[in-house]
């Protein structure tokens, strides 16, 4: 589903990344990990496509970076979700418009919208803030609000850059059980944090970047 | 495309920054109106410039004496000069009645004889009322047999041709000038206003908005800022436009003088200018990286 071969890139001549082979398979659940400034978030970029490299290739379902349009980015990412540790929720609407926003983009017809958002908001559990506003909620139930808007479109991966970064430990845990459930319901999920006491309880693949290389790892029992 | 959406977030974009559509309309309004006034008092100075060139003409004094088969002979070699539009013969009896209207008395009995010679009053095509074009047509009138003297006032083109030339470039220029600096104040105002979006433009790209989609919304605005711009600018100016009639009154009133389709013009300069404001603006902060927005 995701493939990146002998991918290089550089920022004002630095190597970041340098010649890394990376292969995600629908429905895996993957923790990518690294010191702070290892490259991470780069690699979550050339996932959606924000970042070309410099060489080698990124494919994302039917989408290749040598080949893809500006015009074909948008269908790009309509098909993954997006979560940053600084939620990036627009502090001007509501829960709901912030969610219903995905679907707006997309054309969708406003009885759908309503459906699904609705929908989505039940299963990260915050039917009941719909109408309230990003100011009005706590850093875990902001994190939820951008998991939802990542979710409502349905994507075929889910890309969370530093997810818990800014929560605390038992807030951590709860998106992380998110994270999991949605993982569980077949979508697949790459999840950059450097929490280890984190990587350590998702039980899954876990996959590092160390000296602009990536390897998978195994954690020590 | 979901037309009411695009629409909706257009028109809210007003409820959500009011402060900065209220400075990005005011830039709008302010740079049509001194654009407008510009262009008022360019034009009808201009007009009332080139009105006194409308009023140069020329005459040819005949020899004496003069008969009654001379002059039409005269008449028409004159006519046969290019340039010449029209040309009216005053008899003698004529020229003296002229000089009672401008000095009062009659000459003939100041001299005891009409001492002015019969002449032709001389009218040009609009195109030759130049320096060059009436040097020519005058050496041309000295060479007709029978015209003693030719006089106009080159002078007065002289200054004219000098002075209009002069006139229009810095026009041109100062209009340039105005018109530059009105699209830079536009746009970077709107660039502000825009700023304060980026966030929502970042999250647009980030769940697969197209660029038409992101920005719609913005053009929208844009153009709703420059009519509101038009309307309030063609409003001032036409208060100015009624004050400034009534204050001045007589020939100074013509400088203010504006037909009604002027403000329409205002209007669709103010709704270009809010576009325009737009379209430069949104398109930096479309080609900027989604997770580097903060």
């Amino acid at each position: 589903m995701v493939k990146l071969s002998n991918v290089c890139v550089s920022f004002n001549r630095q190597l970041v990344l340098d010649h890394i082979n990376l292969e995600i398979k629908a429905g895996e659940f993957v923790s990518l990990v690294g010191t702070t400034g290892s490259g991470k978030s780069t690699l979550l970029r050339l996932l959606y496509m924000d970042l070309i490299p410099d060489s080698g290739s990124v494919s994302v379902g039917k989408f290749l970076s040598g080949t893809i349009s500006s015009k074909q980015i948008p269908m790009l990412r309509r098909k993954l979700g997006v979560v940053y540790q600084d939620f990036k929720l627009l502090e001007d609407r509501s829960v709901y418009d912030n969610v219903a926003f995905s679907l707006y983009v997309t054309n969708a017809r406003i009885a759908d919208i309503k459906k699904k958002v609705l929908n989505v908001l039940a299963n990260v559990g915050l039917s009941h803030k719909r109408n309230s506003m990003p100011h009005q909620l706590s850093g875990g139930e902001q994190q939820r609000v951008a998991i939802a808007r990542a979710l409502v479109n349905e994507p075929i991966l889910l890309l969370a850059d530093e997810p818990t970064g800014n929560l605390d430990p038992t807030t951590s845990l709860d998106i992380l059980k998110l994270l999991k459930d949605i993982n569980t319901q077949g979508t697949a999920v790459l999840m950059a944090t450097h929490n280890y006491d984190l990587v350590r309880k998702a039980q899954g693949r876990i996959v590092q970047i160390k000296d602009r290389k990536v390897f998978d790892v195994k954690l020590k029992r | 495309m979901n037309i009411f959406y695009v629409l909706k977030e257009g028109i809210s974009g007003f409820k959500r920054a009011r402060l900065s559509m209220v400075i990005s309309i005011f830039t709008i309004t302010i740079s049509l109106i001194l654009l407008g006034l510009f262009t008022i008092v360019f034009r009808n100075t201009n007009q009332i410039v080139e009105s006194f060139r409308d009023r140069v003409e020329m005459e040819a004094f005949l020899e004496e004496p003069i008969t009654d088969e001379t002059s039409p002979i005269v008449e028409r070699k004159i006519h046969a000069i290019p340039g010449i539009k029209a040309a009216k013969f005053i008899s003698k009896e004529e020229a003296a009645k002229i000089f009672k209207e401008q000095f009062g008395e009659d000459i003939r009995n100041i001299l005891e004889f009409n001492p002015l010679p019969a002449s032709f009053k001389i009218y040009l095509e609009k195109d030759y009322k130049n320096t060059d074009s009436a040097r020519v047509v005058y050496a041309k009138l000295k060479l007709v047999p029978g015209v003693d003297d030719v006089i106009y006032r080159k002078t007065l083109l002289q200054l004219l041709d000098r002075r209009a030339q002069l006139f229009a470039m810095a026009s041109l220029g100062s209009g340039i000038a105005l018109l530059i600096t009105a699209i830079f104040l536009v746009s970077n105002t709107i660039r502000l206003a825009i700023y304060s979006k980026r966030k929502i433009i970042a999250t647009m790209k980030l769940v697969g908005a197209t660029r038409m989609f992101i920005r719609l919304p913005f053009l929208v605005e844009g153009i709703v800022q420059g009519v509101l711009g038009g309307l309030f600018s063609s409003g001032f100016i036409y208060l100015v436009v009624v004050y400034a009639s009534k204050v001045f009154g007589g020939d100074l009133a013509a400088i203010v003088f504006v037909e009604p389709t002027f403000y329409l013009i205002i209007l669709g300069a103010g709704t270009f200018l809010g576009l325009l404001g737009s379209v430069i603006s949104v398109r930096k902060f479309i080609t900027e990286s989604v997770a580097l927005t903060n």
